[in-house]
């Protein structure tokens, strides 16, 4: 398979950022923080590694699966990322916000849904089944991350959840990029695949640009470091402590929901 | 003609997530940067110790349910003039939001305080909940039997959370005490 000097350039360029942002989250102790984050970081950098080596040394059929295996699984981290910014904003007391719960799971359903339905209605021009299937599944999840993004926002906004500076980064960034994915996906579906259409490698330089400025933006805004808290004082931890006690029915009340 | 409809889809898509999107974003952006002056600002007057008349005739200081004994004794029409009738509970409604501001604020300097800006935010739904079911109320008729039910609950919500915000404030910024005292 012929790769141009751009496709190594954008090989290099996104090896290097991803070992970037990997240093930022190491440097700033975000990854335990954001485990899943890191982990697409991680598999980001490895996936160059090994794609390089099985383009030099392996065919044209291994590469094709390789290359899609290892992206069944960044989407799969992808999700995980939802699920993580979810967490972080929905479940702000350890367990999910009751009163947005019920919202929570009608918003998944019909982002599934919607998802679904728009990756019935492709009919990629693709040689094979696989082509075919490959290229709705990649619509199906950049349509689905970036509903689950938007619809996350609204209802964190209804519901008078805060957003963390670094979570609200992550979630803008990868929602921005699913977007221009499902962009990319669409042409993909009405142009055809593969390298020998223009369209497809023009389209494939776009997603990879958007990309390449997403996890930039990442590493610059996960650099900069969250509004530095106050340490409490012992009196003000007690007098704390006082009031939560009052509300300790509250608080249990909070976390029996659990069980429902 | 199936293309048609597939682009045709994913402009709607696109478009709406992005209307969305915008619309939220707007909506969003405001505590982060205003001061702790401008959320007291937010704050409209309400006469706190008829807010205190209507909910300690239901509930104890610490917002314990009165005994059978102690039953409400505040009668619907001295409710309606206490409280201001349904214009009154909307103010409520409006304030209880620059409270929960006013907790987040400080539960950006302080994480530990959030449990009770979290418990704050739950109040303030269960506030909004009793003023839209009077609002639902007025469109059938029967705001005169509902109001006291509804509205008295909702007085009582919007002390508690008054008193927690204020043992928030003693307990971990005294020097702010003070003027949130007197804009509640």
């Amino acid at each position: 398979m012929h790769l141009t000097g751009l496709d190594f350039f954008f090989w290099a360029v996104t090896f290097l950022e991803n070992l970037g942002l990997l240093f930022v989250l190491w440097y700033r102790r975000l990854g335990k923080s954001f485990p899943f984050f890191t982990a697409l970081a991680m598999l980001c950098v490895m996936r160059t590694i090994v794609l390089y080596f099985v383009l030099r040394y392996g065919t044209r059929q291994s590469y094709f699966y390789t290359y899609w295996s290892l992206a069944i699984f960044d989407t799969l981290l992808q999700l995980g990322i939802v699920y993580e910014i979810a967490s972080r904003v929905f479940r702000p007391v350890g367990v999910w916000a009751r009163d947005v719960r019920g919202s929570f799971i009608w918003m998944v359903g019909l982002s599934v849904t919607v998802a679904l339905g728009l990756s019935w209605l492709a009919s990629p021009a693709a040689r094979t089944w696989a082509e075919s299937f490959v290229t709705k599944g990649t619509l199906f999840a950049a349509a689905l991350i970036s509903e689950l993004f938007v619809l996350m926002m609204a209802l964190s906004i209804s519901a008078r959840l805060p957003w963390g500076t670094h979570v609200a980064k992550i979630a803008q960034g990868l929602g921005a990029y699913s977007l221009v994915s499902v962009l990319i996906e669409a042409g993909h579906s009405y142009f055809g695949v593969g390298r020998e259409v223009r369209a497809f490698v023009f389209l494939s330089h776009i997603r990879i640009t958007a990309y390449v400025a997403c996890v930039a933006y990442w590493a610059v805004m996960l650099w900069r470091k969250e509004q530095p808290s106050l340490e409490m004082t012992q009196e003000m931890r007690q007098k704390l402590f006082t009031i939560q006690r009052r509300v300790e029915y509250d608080l249990e009340d909070l976390r029996s929901r659990k069980k429902l | 003609m199936h293309n048609l409809y597939f682009l045709s889809a994913i402009g709607i898509f696109i478009a709406a997530l992005l209307s969305i999107a915008g619309y939220y974003y707007v909506r969003g952006r405001q505590s982060p940067q205003m001061t702790w002056e401008e959320l007291i600002k937010e704050l409209t007057w309400v006469d706190r110790n008829a807010i205190e008349q209507v909910a300690l005739d239901l509930v104890d200081e610490s917002g314990a349910a009165k005994g059978a004994g102690d039953a409400a004794n505040l009668e619907p029409a001295q409710l309606w003039k206490l409280i201001g009738g349904l214009k009154g509970l909307e103010v409520l409604e409006t304030n209880s939001e620059v409270l929960i501001d006013l907790a987040f604020y400080l539960q950006q300097w302080y994480p530990e305080a959030l449990v009770i800006a979290e418990r704050l935010r739950l109040d303030a739904r269960e506030l909004k909940w009793h003023v839209a079911r009077l609002k639902a109320a007025v469109q059938t008729g029967n705001l005169q039997t509902s109001f006291p039910f509804y509205a008295q609950r909702a007085v009582v919500t919007y002390y508690l959370m008054t008193r927690r915000l204020l043992d928030l404030y003693q307990a971990v910024d005294f020097s702010m005490l003070a003027k949130l005292q007197e804009a509640l």
